[in-house]
């Protein structure tokens, strides 16, 4: 093969490569919206460098985040260890577990809400016969089981549309702020949108063959899930959980800010006062909580994984 | 051998992955009591129920134009709600691609196709290489974890008190944990792609660069690309919640309606924000059909 023919057989490979229009056009879109954005005037990237704002820069990293006790003061890295253990004590410990405790309890209710709305909205099984062999439109074309996929489908895309913040300031105003649930509540109704979509695409993924057999051996609905589809998602049940639950402590510690007692109460609550050095070690705080909770859910998934 | 048998002899409940379901259902319940949660209190009293009410009349009534008069000369209320959009859009790509220009590299970087030790001929040899290696690649690990374990809205909060309210420091916020996040999944991804056509390339001689670039990396793009997409979805839900800050995206003019009382139009703007989410869904699914699953 000479040089020319390959380079005319590459030619030829290159006009064969696979293209999508759609694909094509999304990302022109993209490119072309960051670029607008980057230009637009609301930025203000010229505005952005100013000297006043490297003075605020100045002041905010050398006075205001040094601990306001030891300001002036000839201090050392004990010093320091103590102020954060006394800042602990005092709102540290007990706020950092309480947005633990929401995390844990929301990821509990969205998983329970998640279930049914999985199955709902998948297509092998919300349909006249789960699992059985396509027969077209046969199937699944009955009205009401279109109706039932296509009302679990847009409710867990609207559970997931409204951010989690927007929801709890919405549920705050309704239950009042005297207890936890406006965040719980708003962490388990985004959560459950999310995990049902993605549960649903693990029961689609299904191998459908042993629910056959469960089915012909006479097995309703409720004996295809109890025996069949939970033993089977299980695990990849289990990892979508703990894929979420990580995601759920961070979200949790901000939900204080609106006014329900977990860390971003405590943040706000500096941060209206200005002692930004409490801000920070909360912040601080909340961050180790999630790295913990990033750790466990890798083990977590790590030991799923290997014992499925 | 002997875990099949160990674990043959633990209660049926204890054993395997029910004894996860069945941790974290009683860790639920512990974690419900020490809040002091109970049913009763989500049944709102007097006023949350009339609130509850009219939110949910307003939900199915929105605004097509203000609720209260408003000075002559104001723009009509559709165009407040598309401005307001395209704000949150602004703020959304800005802080993405950010985000994008900032985690892949620190993503490849972080990868263990880079670090581990098999044919690895680029850094020093020897004790300065054993000890640097594995402390580089920690700090690495460490700086990707501190940027994500921090949410944009404290990012935020500290982006404001160091800078003012510019509207770069809304990029900022959410450029920086987006930045970890996408190192992380980069890197994993770029961990799980096969090696077999990086090592192919590495016996035809070429460098470990151009082995990374073309043997691993275009087997890690279609996932990563569809998962930028889903994290742009995401951006936009953090931009539009920026705006309880002060930014004048979405949640600026949902809150200020909402302080107003004039919940009709607060569902204009959720339903503008639950529109795009519902053109993404759309766009992302459509994607994910023709490009990932070909």
């Amino acid at each position: 093969m000479s040089a020319s023919d390959r380079s005319a057989a590459v030619e030829v490979l290159w006009r064969q490569r696979p293209r999508s229009r759609l694909l094509r056009g999304v990302l022109l879109a993209l490119g072309a919206w960051t670029a607008l954005a980057w230009a637009s005037p609301e930025l203000d990237l010229a505005g952005f460098l100013s000297e006043r704002r490297a003075s605020n820069l100045a002041t905010f990293l050398q006075t205001e985040l040094v601990p306001f006790s030891l300001r002036g003061t000839d201090w050392g890295p004990r010093e320091l260890a103590s102020w954060v253990l006394g800042a602990w004590r005092r709102v540290g410990a007990d706020s950092t577990f309480a947005t633990l405790q929401i995390a844990v309890v929301a990821m509990a209710l969205a998983a329970l809400a998640a279930a049914p709305l999985a199955l709902g909205l998948a297509r092998n099984f919300a349909r006249r016969e789960p699992f059985a062999r396509s027969q077209g439109a046969v199937a699944d074309g009955s009205l009401g089981w279109r109706a039932t996929r296509g009302a679990a489908r847009v409710s867990a895309i609207l559970l997931r549309a409204v951010p989690e913040y927007i929801l709890a300031f919405l549920l705050l105003a309704v239950l009042g702020p005297r207890t936890a649930w406006p965040a719980v509540l708003a962490l388990a109704l985004h959560n459950a949108g999310i995990l049902a979509r993605l549960g649903g695409e693990v029961v689609e993924n299904l191998d459908p063959a042993p629910l056959r057999a469960l089915s012909s051996t006479g097995s309703r609905r409720p004996g295809l899930v109890i025996f069949g589809v939970g033993p089977l998602t299980l695990t990849r049940g289990l990892l979508l959980f703990f894929y979420r639950f990580e995601t759920c402590v961070r979200e949790a510690t901000v939900l204080g800010m609106l006014g329900v007692v977990s860390l971003g109460y405590w943040i706000q609550d500096a941060r209206a006062k200005q002692y930004y050095d409490e801000v920070l070690v909360l912040v601080l705080f909340g961050a180790a909580l999630v790295l913990a909770a990033d750790l466990t859910s890798a083990v977590a998934r790590y030991s799923i994984r290997r014992r499925s | 051998m002997t875990e099949v048998a160990t674990a043959a002899r633990r209660p049926y409940l204890l054993a395997g992955k029910r004894a996860w379901v069945l941790g974290l259902l009683v860790a639920a319940v512990l974690c419900a009591s020490a809040l002091r949660l109970s049913p009763a209190q989500l049944i709102p009293s007097g006023s949350g129920f009339a609130l509850l009410r009219e939110f949910a009349w307003a939900a199915l009534t929105p605004a097509l134009d203000y609720e209260a008069p408003v000075p002559e000369g104001t723009a009509p209320l559709a165009l407040k709600v598309l401005d307001s959009l395209r704000s949150t859009l602004v703020f959304a790509a800005a802080g993405l691609s950010l985000a994008v220009a900032i985690g892949l590299p620190l993503g490849a970087l972080a990868s263990t196709a880079w670090w581990s030790r098999a044919a690895d001929d680029s850094l020093p040899r020897g004790g300065v290489r054993k000890l640097s290696v594995p402390v580089l690649f920690l700090a690495l690990r460490t700086w990707i974890a501190g940027m994500r374990s921090i949410h944009e809205l404290l990012w935020a909060v500290l982006l404001l008190a160091a800078l003012g309210l510019t509207p770069f420091s809304a990029v900022c916020a959410i450029a920086i944990p987006y930045a970890g996040t996408l190192a992380k999944v980069f890197s994993e991804l770029l961990d799980e792609a096969p090696r077999d056509g990086a090592d192919a390339l590495r016996d035809a001689g070429a460098s470990r660069l151009q082995a990374f670039l073309f043997g691993i990396v275009p087997r890690a793009v279609p996932d990563l690309a569809s998962y930028v997409f889903y994290r742009l979805e995401c951006a936009v839900r953090s931009s539009a919640v920026l705006g309880f800050f002060g930014f004048p995206t979405v949640g600026y003019h949902l809150q200020l309606a909402f302080d107003n009382q004039h919940y009709h139009e607060v569902w204009t703007y959720l339903w503008a924000l639950i529109a795009v989410a519902f053109l993404f869904e759309a766009l992302s699914s459509s994607l994910r059909k023709r490009v990932v699953l070909r």
